[in-house]
């Protein structure tokens, strides 16, 4: 599973992010690769971060003033407009389109601030179980996206969580992979198995997020680190978010993490992965210093001698 | 009086370290030299001079003692570890131990006579990373079983060119995972008997040794001699 680098134009150093949105004197990052870009944001197991990923990738693209529509794959359970904040305002929705009652850009939502966003829904939850949907769903839309008037540069899918036919849906239009996971033994299982689908059905540009590292526990040698996940998996790291509260909190506001200020931890990370992502650049994940280890028992007896 | 308890106990170290750092060999003085005190292997530090460890004891005995303190539970894993370099840095070591200050040699003597186990393995990442790369392992390699089937066939399809099979669907195979190997395929396959023109027989050896010729029996002396030739017919007729 190991990643082959495509060939890329040349680009400037990565940038070093000196202070909050100071990426080294550039303000925007270089978009590489033919627009639009469909990328998945898929994890196998659920719980691990991905519609909050998605709504802050999307949130952080938009305000680098790239077009983003960010689409909510998940037919039965919808999230991606509770995270956005744009819960109230999702009437039509991809099921519409289909059936033929309204255009597509009727059902795109354009986010109230950012200018860029736009979110699309599957379908309405309280509709009856969506069967019609057939895997190439998603590949339709993403086709009128790119023919319409105004083309986005990237189209974000929320994937569902597992792998049945939600999943089979969300990857087919997918040319990109961001597969994001905590550094939990299951969770990890789960995106191998998932990066096995991706590769068989010909994505082959997989990069991880790894989502709710504690470095307090990973110091103490009960987590695993990024760079082990990175060597269990295989696959370049498009980063690495801490576990912070803000997370919860921004939720809960219906406001992206991202556009706090100031920037928490977790937001500044998440806007690190967003440049690399639109670099098509991957971070490399440096160990965790040792600390000074405890002091076993028998070394007080010399700490009496002055140790 | 200071110099003697210094010597024993330099005497008593060595013996310790001897015993540990060369369990399988037996320690001999190193026949080469190295230059003296060329490597503080207790530290897992890049080699110092060697001028620096001789001409200032003092700075030896706080850096040694500064890194027994930040690597307290590791080095001794370190030295245990690896034993041929050790052995033969021994004799540096006991040079350097000589000059470190009483109490730094009696750490010293207590970190070898009560090591600090290990506890790199017992880490909860580490075990985890274990568990995962076993389930990562198992979880590539599986194979469907339609698969399996395939394999059974072919396995005894080779098989049955030489030996006579007791019956296909006595046939086993297994997947299991295993701490040293990784992923290990077992096929099973109960036999009959080997193909007769497979049997290992005696027509096989077709040499022939003729002209035996005992000159002592071994009976009184306990040692026998005998010439003997050994003659192999050739293949060309």
């Amino acid at each position: 599973m190991a990643f082959a680098p495509r060939l890329l134009p040349p680009r400037p150093p990565a940038p070093a992010a000196a202070t909050a949105r100071h990426n080294g004197g550039r303000t925007a990052p270089e978009l590489s690769g033919p627009t639009p870009r469909v990328v998945v944001v898929t994890s196998g197991k659920g719980g691990v971060g991905k519609t909050t990923t998605t709504a802050n990738l999307a949130a952080s693209l938009a305000r680098l003033n790239f077009p983003v529509v960010a689409i909510d794959a998940d037919a039965g359970l919808r999230n991606l407009d509770l995270l956005l904040g744009l819960e109230n305002r999702v009437h039509l929705t991809a099921a519409d389109v289909l059936a033929g009652d309204c255009r597509l850009d009727q059902a795109l939502i354009r986010h109230r601030s950012l200018q860029g966003l736009h979110l699309l829904c599957l379908s309405k939850p309280r509709s009856k179980l969506p069967l019609a949907f057939g895997s190439k769903t998603l590949t339709w839309v993403a086709d009128a996206l790119r023919r319409s008037a105004t083309p986005p540069a990237f189209i974000l899918i929320d994937c569902p969580a597992g792998v049945d036919a939600g999943f089979v849906t969300a990857i087919a239009p997918a040319e990109e992979a961001v597969l994001v996971t905590t550094p939990d033994i299951t969770a990890l299982r789960d995106a191998d198995r998932v990066a096995g689908l991706l590769e068989c059905d010909g994505i082959k540009d997989i990069k991880i997020i790894v989502n709710r590292v504690r470095p307090d526990l990973v110091r103490g040698e009960d987590m695993m680190s990024a760079l082990d996940v990175q060597e269990m998996l295989g696959l370049p790291l498009l980063g690495v978010v801490p576990e912070d509260s803000e997370v919860i909190r921004s939720t809960n506001r219906g406001m992206p993490l991202v556009l706090t200020d100031p920037p928490t931890p977790a937001g500044l990370a998440l806007e690190r992965a967003t440049w690399r992502l639109v670099e098509r650049d991957a971070m490399t994940a440096v160990m965790v210093e040792e600390q000074e280890r405890p002091k076993k028992k028998g070394g007080f007896f010399f700490s009496l001698f002055g140790g | 009086m200071a110099m003697a308890t210094a010597t024993a106990i330099s005497g008593r170290v060595a013996g310790e370290a001897s015993a540990i750092l060369a369990p399988s060999a037996s320690f001999l003085p190193a026949p080469l030299r190295r230059a003296p005190c060329s490597k503080t292997h207790f530290c897992a530090f890049p080699r110092g001079a060697p001028s620096k460890l001789m001409l200032k004891p003092g700075r030896l005995c706080l850096e040694r003692q500064r890194c027994l303190l930040q690597r307290s539970s590791t080095t001794y894993a370190l030295s245990r570890g690896d034993f041929s370099p050790v052995a033969q840095d021994v004799e540096g070591f006991l040079h350097s131990v000589v000059n470190m200050g009483f109490l730094d040699r009696l750490k010293l003597a207590w970190k070898i006579i009560f090591p600090a186990p290990t506890i790199h393995e017992n880490t909860n990442a580490s075990i985890a990373k274990q568990r995962l790369k076993m389930i990562l392992f198992s979880d590539r390699c599986e194979v469907s079983d339609e698969a399996k089937k395939k394999i059974v066939e072919n396995v005894v399809e080779a098989l049955s060119e030489f030996v006579e099979i007791e019956s296909r669907d006595s046939v086993q195979v297994d997947i299991s995972t295993d701490a040293g190997l990784g992923t290990v395929y077992s096929v099973t396959v109960p036999v009959r008997r080997v193909k007769p023109e497979y049997q290992e027989s005696d027509e096989q050896y077709r040499g022939k040794i003729v002209g035996v010729d005992f000159k002592d029996t071994g009976e009184s002396s306990g040692n026998v001699d005998v010439t003997f030739d050994f003659y192999v017919p050739s293949e060309n007729p």
